[in-house]
């Protein structure tokens, strides 16, 4: 008897479809939720197990759940599950409930044996089910879209039923906007809650535009033949489109006659002083260049990015647990926190309740823990590395980074890490000499001045800010990796410098495994520490009712960075923009809060 | 009969390369990738997308494959083997990896997707960029062969390649063909990365696997005529010609291939600067090169 | 083989490449039709959906480049039949060519003091 896989092609299996079948099986191709940098740090390496990862849903046939999904996450893994092409089947991969999408065909935990394993029982799954006299369908609350009626001319007239605009007495036509159960701000009409200035003119152009662009086709514009210039190509095709018949209509009987000028009076321009067109996209949550789970979206005039919407909590990453947990859990609830860097959490929660303790950890143990945190540094930056060199295109560098990073996070002591230490200066030395990589970075993500930033970014512009001076660091001799330029090519040779400083931090240590603490009875009911997590500062104060935790207050350097999204992405070509987003190397779970 | 060897060739020639593109992306030789790749291409829907540009969107694949077959058919794999032997045969090849430009664009903007559409126009900068740079080489090769017949060019050859008569040439036309087939670092409409495969990414089933064929036989055309114009196609003691031009052919698809891995992807803005104000003045002085040492020569 | 010949056999193998594909797409529609589902058709946009269409008038930046290369393919029609007969004219070739080349060169860097070779 087959067995289906969710997502199998209906169809009674004969021969050229067992053959199909059975390559299908052979060529899988994954694509990773919320991203590979997530994949990689839990230790899971796909491309060793025999599976391709994919950059878009379309080129794939696994959808590969790593981890626990906050809610946001799991709506762009349906969306992504939707829109992958059958034959499909969904892998877990330490997931918890993956509701609302279908039942994983294949659950492991996050350990690369049971992941061969588990690709190697997907292969059978697909060799016997990619064809299937019965095949369930996929229609989830998430995914349905809404059918609005909107005017042509005032795009913020909505309404669910057809009619006429009350403004300008114009027909409403239908437009499909991506609705559904639990959607956030979409770009066109909302902006959610986010720090940026969205000029709301900018995005209404693009309606405005293609009423304008209508006008052009039936008035001469005084342009020499009008016919050549725009008319000729697209708007053969614009004819089919929903929608612009009724507004040609409406449009021409009440404009009259309106000259180009007029027409494109206070509408935004662009630098080069013409007005075009512009489209909004998204860029994010599953962007293959960028931190997986950031929810970006550009208003695009053309290739260079107009507008930029990064609302902030679109991850839906529920934190209440936090806020009545005893206090021996506490460390571990806060390693959830973020899974790129779990370990700087949780030596976050341990001191912090140290402090409200009034206890320090002795010596031995405070070097166990620069250890696994300097480990975890380590091993972030070359994930960094490895994000960042897909997003350039520069194929050795993800490869390398990531392979770099595996061995890092698999090492079990320290001499394991120290092994790394000669790949690593490999790379570094290897890095440096890349022809026109500098040229090609240079001046990209760049902040103001007067911006608040910590962590690498801060370092790059030159600030010696670094939460690890003093105690122990100081016996280790630690300074801090300083750079100038406040760009993206100063950030990645900071952090290139810190992956060498911290493996050498390591070696100093001499241990990589997190100890367990120990907590005594806390005496103080408030407790705050500070520590230089991957991404930069972390501080965090809790409040402690005898030995439950009641209050946190935590900031991370990721929401602080959150708010540059904008001035680092703005009229630029979106792949300098994109550069400099993925420069400032944020976590978007630690966006969330 | 000719043709039928040729195409046989060809057809087994763009296995090899596309094999050698897995090897150049992954650092695993695979023997049967392709195979495998395409039949489940074959078993995998092909998706449409939502209100697409109908024609555009099915003849982009086709299109790319005609360009490609086009260029190959004026091409020689060896004295006599070629399926015509057009006497405008080099202009004939420029021509037709135009079409590539037009079967990228119609990529980008049939499926009505913002990636694609970024990515279409972004080729149509890179074509601006490159397209001299294609012509003045060959034009120059021309000067030397005093035809052209893609047959004279070659036998044009037979005292030293042009490869080291007319160095400049060579480097451009290389460049130049490596950005025709958008291969990395000139992978501005694809972009792994940036624009989450960019023209390719609505494509699914079978019109992918079109797709990745043309793409694959674009390759191998592209290095095939580099071979002929500059590195003295079927030229070589010892062997067949046949398999001169093969061994040559296939050398320059996998330096092709590999090069892009260890360096960044170019902006559109740099390949359009550095194409036409360091690349276009640098063809004028091969053509005035080689001028003035044909004169020399006489 | 005359010329007719010879296009009417590069017609037919761009005949026969099409033959290739649609045969190829009968083969597809043989292995199974593709089923419309929710949501499966809407350009996929990183885990977001997005079907508003982005056809519009797109803003490129490389019109001073895209000028230039008009004025430069029109001189290289020129140049293909030049340089068959080159070797034969001889030194009156170089010249003429030289003057037309040198005087497009000038074009091209005027071109870039004013501007035209840049990201607009």
């Amino acid at each position: 008897m087959t067995i289906p896989l969710s997502g199998s092609r209906e169809a009674r299996p004969f021969p050229l479809r067992r053959l199909a079948a059975w390559a299908a099986a052979r060529d899988l191709a994954a694509f990773i939720v919320p991203g590979p940098d997530v994949a990689r740090t839990c230790g899971i390496d796909l491309d060793a197990a025999g599976v391709r990862v994919a950059q878009t849903p379309r080129h794939a046939g696994v959808l590969v759940l790593v981890g626990e999904l906050p809610r946001g996450l799991k709506k762009a893994a349906a969306v992504a599950y939707a829109q992958m092409p059958r034959p499909r089947a969904i892998l877990a991969v330490g997931a918890g409930d993956v509701s609302p999408l279908p039942e994983p065909d294949v659950w492991v935990t996050a350990s690369q044996r049971e992941l061969a394993a588990g690709v190697e029982e997907l292969r059978r799954l697909f060799a016997e089910g990619a064809f299937a006299t019965e095949a369930a369908g996929f229609d989830i609350e998430e995914i349905r879209m809404e059918t609005e009626y909107v005017c042509p001319m005032h795009p913020e007239v909505t309404s669910d039923e057809p009619g006429s605009c009350p403004k300008c007495g114009m027909d409403l036509i239908p437009r499909e906007s991506a609705g559904g159960a639990g959607h956030e701000g979409h770009d066109d009409a909302g902006h959610g809650d986010t720090d940026h200035d969205a000029s709301d003119p900018g995005v209404l152009v693009s309606h405005e535009g293609h009423g304008s662009n209508d006008e052009m086709d039936y008035q001469d514009m005084g342009h020499e033949g009008g016919g050549e210039d725009s008319g000729g190509h697209e708007h053969a095709e614009r004819g089919e489109h929903e929608g612009h018949d009724e507004m040609d209509h409406g449009g021409h009987e009440d404009m009259g006659f309106m000259s180009m000028v007029e027409m494109t009076q206070g509408t935004p321009r662009s630098s080069d002083g013409l007005q075009m067109e512009w489209t909004g996209a998204p860029f994010g949550p599953l962007f293959p260049g960028l931190p997986g789970g950031l929810s970006l979206t550009f208003t695009l005039d053309g290739d260079t990015v107009a507008n930029v919407t990064a609302p902030r909590g679109a991850l839906g990453w529920d934190l209440d647990g936090l806020e009545t947990a005893p206090a021996r859990d506490f460390p571990d609830l806060l390693a959830l926190l973020d899974p790129l860097s779990p370990t700087a959490y949780r030596l976050l929660a341990l001191q912090a309740l140290e402090d409200a303790a009034n206890t320090v950890a002795d010596e031995r143990t405070t070097l166990e823990r620069v250890g696994a945190l300097e480990r975890e540094r380590a091993a972030s930056h070359l994930g960094w590395f490895s994000g960042f060199g897909r997003l350039l295109g520069y194929s050795w560098l993800e490869a390398r980074a990531g392979q770099i990073q595996l061995a890092l996070l698999r090492a079990a002591d320290a001499e394991e890490v120290a092994r790394q230490e000669t790949e690593v200066g490999k790379l570094v030395r290897r890095v440096y000499r890349t022809p026109m990589l500098a040229r090609r970075l240079k001046g990209l993500g760049t902040l103001p001045d007067t911006a608040e930033t910590s962590g690498p970014v801060a370092r790059a512009a030159g600030l010696a800010k670094d939460a690890r001076s003093g105690g122990i660091y100081r016996t280790l001799d630690f300074e801090p990796v300083v750079r100038e330029g406040n760009d993206a090519v100063a950030r990645l040779w900071t952090r290139l410098a810190e992956v060498e400083q911290s493996l050498k931090l390591v070696r100093k240590a001499g241990a990589v495994c997190f100890p367990q603490g120990m907590l005594t009875s806390p005496l103080r009911s408030t407790g705050s520490a500070t520590v230089e997590t991957p991404r930069g500062a972390a501080t965090l104060r809790v409040k402690l009712q005898g030995d439950v935790v009641s209050a946190t207050e935590l900031t991370t350097p990721s929401s602080l960075h959150h708010q540059f999204i904008g001035a680092v992405a703005e009229e630029r070509e979106v792949a300098d923009a994109l550069l400099g987003v993925a420069s400032l190397d944020l976590s978007p779970w630690g966006v969330a809060r | 009969m000719s043709v039928v060897l040729v195409l046989a060739a060809l057809l087994a020639g763009t296995y090899v390369v596309a094999v050698l593109e897995g090897w150049a992306s992954t650092g695993r030789l695979r023997p049967a990738g392709p195979l495998v790749s395409g039949l489940a291409l074959l078993g995998r829907e092909s998706l449409v997308p939502r209100k697409p540009d109908r024609i555009f969107f099915e003849v982009a694949p086709p299109l790319l494959l005609v360009a490609a077959v086009l260029a190959a058919a004026v091409l020689p794999l060896a004295p006599g083997l070629i399926v015509t032997d057009l006497a405008t045969g080099a202009l004939f090849v420029n021509a037709s990896f135009a079409y590539v430009m037009v079967a990228v664009l119609m990529a980008g903007w049939g499926p009505d997707g913002a990636y694609a559409m970024v990515g279409g126009f972004r080729f149509l900068g890179q074509l601006v960029a490159y397209s001299m740079l294609v012509v003045m080489p060959i034009t120059a090769v021309a000067m030397r062969a005093e035809s052209l017949l893609t047959t004279e060019v070659v036998t044009s050859q037979v005292s030293l390649w042009n490869a080291l008569y007319q160095p400049l040439g060579f480097a451009l036309f290389f460049l130049a063909a490596m950005a025709i087939a958008f291969l990395p670092p000139f992978d501005l409409p694809i972009a792994p990365g940036e624009l989450a495969e960019g023209v390719l990414a609505e494509y699914t089933g079978w019109r992918l696997g079109v797709m990745r064929f043309g793409r694959a036989l674009l390759v191998l055309t592209l290095a095939l005529a580099v071979t002929v114009f500059y590195l003295g196609g079927w030229f070589g003691p010892v062997l067949p010609p046949w398999a001169w031009t093969a061994l040559k052919t296939l050398a320059v698809a996998a330096v092709m291939l590999s090069v892009g891995r260890y360096v960044p992807r170019l902006r559109e803005a740099d390949v359009l600067a550095w194409g036409w104000k360091y690349g276009i003045p640098l063809a004028l002085v091969n053509i005035f090169y080689v001028g003035v040492v044909l004169l020399v020569a006489m | 083989m005359s010329l007719l010949q010879q296009y009417a056999l590069l017609l037919g193998m761009v005949a026969a490449t099409v033959g290739l594909v649609l045969s190829l797409g009968a083969v597809a529609r043989a292995v199974g039709r593709r089923r419309e589902e929710k949501v499966k058709d809407v350009p996929a946009t990183a885990g977001e959906l997005s079907p508003e269409p982005v056809w519009v008038r797109y803003h490129v930046r490389y019109y001073g480049y895209a000028l230039l290369f008009l004025a430069f393919d029109m001189e290289m029609a020129f140049m293909y039949p030049w340089a068959v007969v080159y070797k034969e004219l001889g030194l009156t070739a170089l010249l003429d060519m030289g003057v037309f080349l040198m005087v497009l060169f000038l074009g091209l860097l005027y071109g870039w003091s004013q501007g035209a070779l840049r990201r607009q």
